[in-house]
């Protein structure tokens, strides 16, 4: 045995040095869930996560006693349920609506162009959406103005009111175009001798999406179903709620802008309060986990596929 | 082959209506920013450009070029997208030759340490605790270091190098080559493509990171492009408002606004240079989007 290993020795300093890498920034952190339950103090720095006094659920209690944490909890699976909803089915959509284009050219444009924005910084679509919809002289009111549909500006980046529809339409805009590669590449795996034969039993175009196309995809929607509710508190599927509340997020729609992960954030590293941010992590990765078992269980229940 | 029904039209012209729209509501911004960053700051403010520069200038780039502040930012982004690339390939791809090793003792074991730690996640803070017992904050290392194993790489690493033809190895082995030498001289030119793919999307990653700026490091001097945008767009959401108007000189007509368009086009075009490379590798970049979920 030792001779195999002395003989592959290369290969297991390889591994071993990968390994200590993934240990030390995926493992490592884990530990520090400990935080949320003891009196920590950064100076005690790695070591102190374990020799800190316990606390209990004190941090749990204050979490939940705080003064904007109805308004908060809210807002985080407000915005999160309204994505799901609104931009679970675009791709689906738009994926079917590419699949029936008879021009090769005009599909691959269309493609290539919706792909596009998943590979920009959410820095620079929240500086497109400024220069679109900013109330002194954006694009967008300025245009509504001079055609006179609009009296006022409107305030879609400081009113509060508007800030879901803001966060949910801005991520569709970046995202949907990008999760349409996965059902494309789920349709066009269809065997096309079924539409052929739909066709000559006069099954018309909507017949054909309604009874072959969509039955057909049906595994790859529900897999990632599973995947945008399993990580839904995050956004799901378009993901960055994070990115959305903390850079569209201002003094003006706060109270419709602040979520539980920018609260953590602002209470972590920018007041120091790391065992409290820690709580309030924690909370959300069991809410996470939850929904995940929870939608797995459920959709092998109903459609008898599930991702585990 | 078959006859175009009514309802065929139909169903074409929305589908194709529709489809164009979307081609456009994703197209125009990125062509009006570029419009904008070629127009005076100050005419700017007064809104009413849509499809072409009113006031042409190239003072917003001139600029933008001889801003210290910038520029410093504009590098820190390039250092970290090449050296980040660059790391996380070499240990990612050193870690997958070794898992990938014919016959290696303990194989399965080590396989499984990689893929739970894919799952594995602390949060923020105790993240941050880590970073900082290793003395990685407020350092270049700490937008580097910690990516340099991209699980889903090395996964993707190891199936690639295990449909290498054994027999190329051994011959290389009868030769007197050793592991290394047969890393270096036979692995990695035939991995030429799967090096290209993991270069290209590591790189976009942390070309457009701000988070860890935001989090790690308080130094100006190791500000991303991003980050330093973030500041500009966090200081007031109306910055086209007479104020910023007023503190622009009045010569160059640069604002602090026209500057920031100027610089979300540096920071777009390098994407769109590398956009056509990495269409290649969509199907396997969504699996990647799935496994993170």
């Amino acid at each position: 045995m030792w001779s195999s290993i002395k003989r592959q020795k290369y290969a297991h300093m390889f591994v071993l040095t990968g390994m200590l890498i993934v240990f030390i920034f995926q493992y490592l952190p884990m530990f520090g869930i400990l935080m949320a339950f003891k009196q920590y103090s950064i100076t005690t720095g790695i070591k102190g996560i374990f020799t800190s006094q316990w606390v209990g659920l004190k941090y749990f209690v204050e979490f939940f006693n705080a003064y904007n944490f109805e308004q908060m909890v809210k807002n985080t699976i407000g915005i999160s349920l309204l994505k799901l909803v609104f931009t679970f089915p675009v791709p689906i959509l738009l994926a079917i609506m590419l699949n029936e284009v008879k021009s090769r050219f005009f599909k691959r444009f269309v493609q290539t162009v919706s792909y596009f924005p998943h590979f920009i910084s959410w820095i620079v679509v929240s500086g497109l959406l400024v220069i679109f919809f900013s109330t002194n002289s954006g694009i967008v009111n300025d245009a509504l103005l001079s055609l006179g549909i609009i009296e006022e500006p409107i305030a879609l980046l400081s009113d509060p009111d508007y800030f879901w529809g803001l966060a949910v339409g801005s991520a569709m805009w970046k995202e949907a175009g990008w999760w349409t590669i996965i059902f494309l590449a789920a349709i066009s795996g269809l065997d096309p001798s079924l539409y052929e034969a739909a066709e000559i039993d006069g099954a018309g175009r909507l017949k054909r999406i309604w009874h072959i196309t969509l039955p057909g995809i049906r595994g790859t929607i529900v897999v990632v179903l599973i995947l945008a509710v399993g990580s839904l508190l995050g956004g799901g599927l378009v993901g960055s709620n994070f990115e959305q509340s903390y850079l569209l997020g201002n003094v003006m729609n706060n109270e419709k802008s602040e979520i539980l992960q920018t609260y953590a954030f602002k209470m972590g590293l920018a007041q120091g309060r790391y065992a409290f941010a820690t709580a309030i992590d924690l909370l959300q990765s069991l809410i996470a986990i939850i929904l995940v078992f929870g939608s797995n269980y459920i959709s092998k229940k109903t459609t008898k596929s599930g991702l585990f | 082959m078959h006859r175009r029904t009514n309802e065929d039209r139909i169903f074409d012209f929305f589908n194709i209506l529709i489809l164009s729209l979307i081609a456009i509501v994703t197209t125009y911004p990125f062509y009006y920013m570029v419009v904008i960053s070629f127009n005076n700051g100050l005419d700017s403010t007064l809104g009413g450009i849509y499809f072409w520069p009113r006031d042409f200038t190239f003072n917003n780039y001139s600029e933008f070029l001889s801003d210290p502040k910038w520029m410093q930012s504009f590098f820190v982004s390039i250092a970290r997208t090449l050296v980040g690339a660059f790391i996380t390939i070499w240990f990612t791809c050193l870690a997958a030759y070794g898992l990938a090793y014919k016959n290696l003792k303990f194989q399965k074991l080590y396989y499984s340490f990689f893929i739970v730690g894919m799952y594995t996640a602390g949060g923020l803070i105790p993240y941050y605790v880590v970073l900082r017992g290793l003395g990685l904050l407020n350092t270049f290392w700490v937008y580097v270091i910690p990516g340099a194993i991209n699980i889903f790489f090395l996964i993707v690493a190891v199936s690639f190098f295990k449909e290498i033809p054994a027999e190329m190895e051994e011959s290389a082995r009868i030769d007197g080559a050793s592991d290394l030498k047969i890393y270096y001289k036979l692995i990695l030119p035939l991995s030429k493509p799967l090096l290209a793919a993991m270069g290209l999307f590591v790189g976009v990653g942390q070309w457009n990171s701000w988070l860890d700026s935001a989090y790690f490091v308080n130094n100006d001097g190791l500000r991303t492009l991003t980050y330093r945008m973030m500041e500009i767009i966090n200081q007031g959401m109306s910055p086209l408002d007479a104020e910023s108007a007023e503190r622009a000189a009045a010569v160059t007509g640069v604002t602090t606004f026209s500057i920031q368009i100027t610089a979300m086009v540096i920071a777009v075009l390098p994407i769109l240079c590398v956009y056509p490379f990495l269409q290649k590798y969509f199907v396997k970049g969504i699996m990647l989007g799935s496994v993170k979920g």
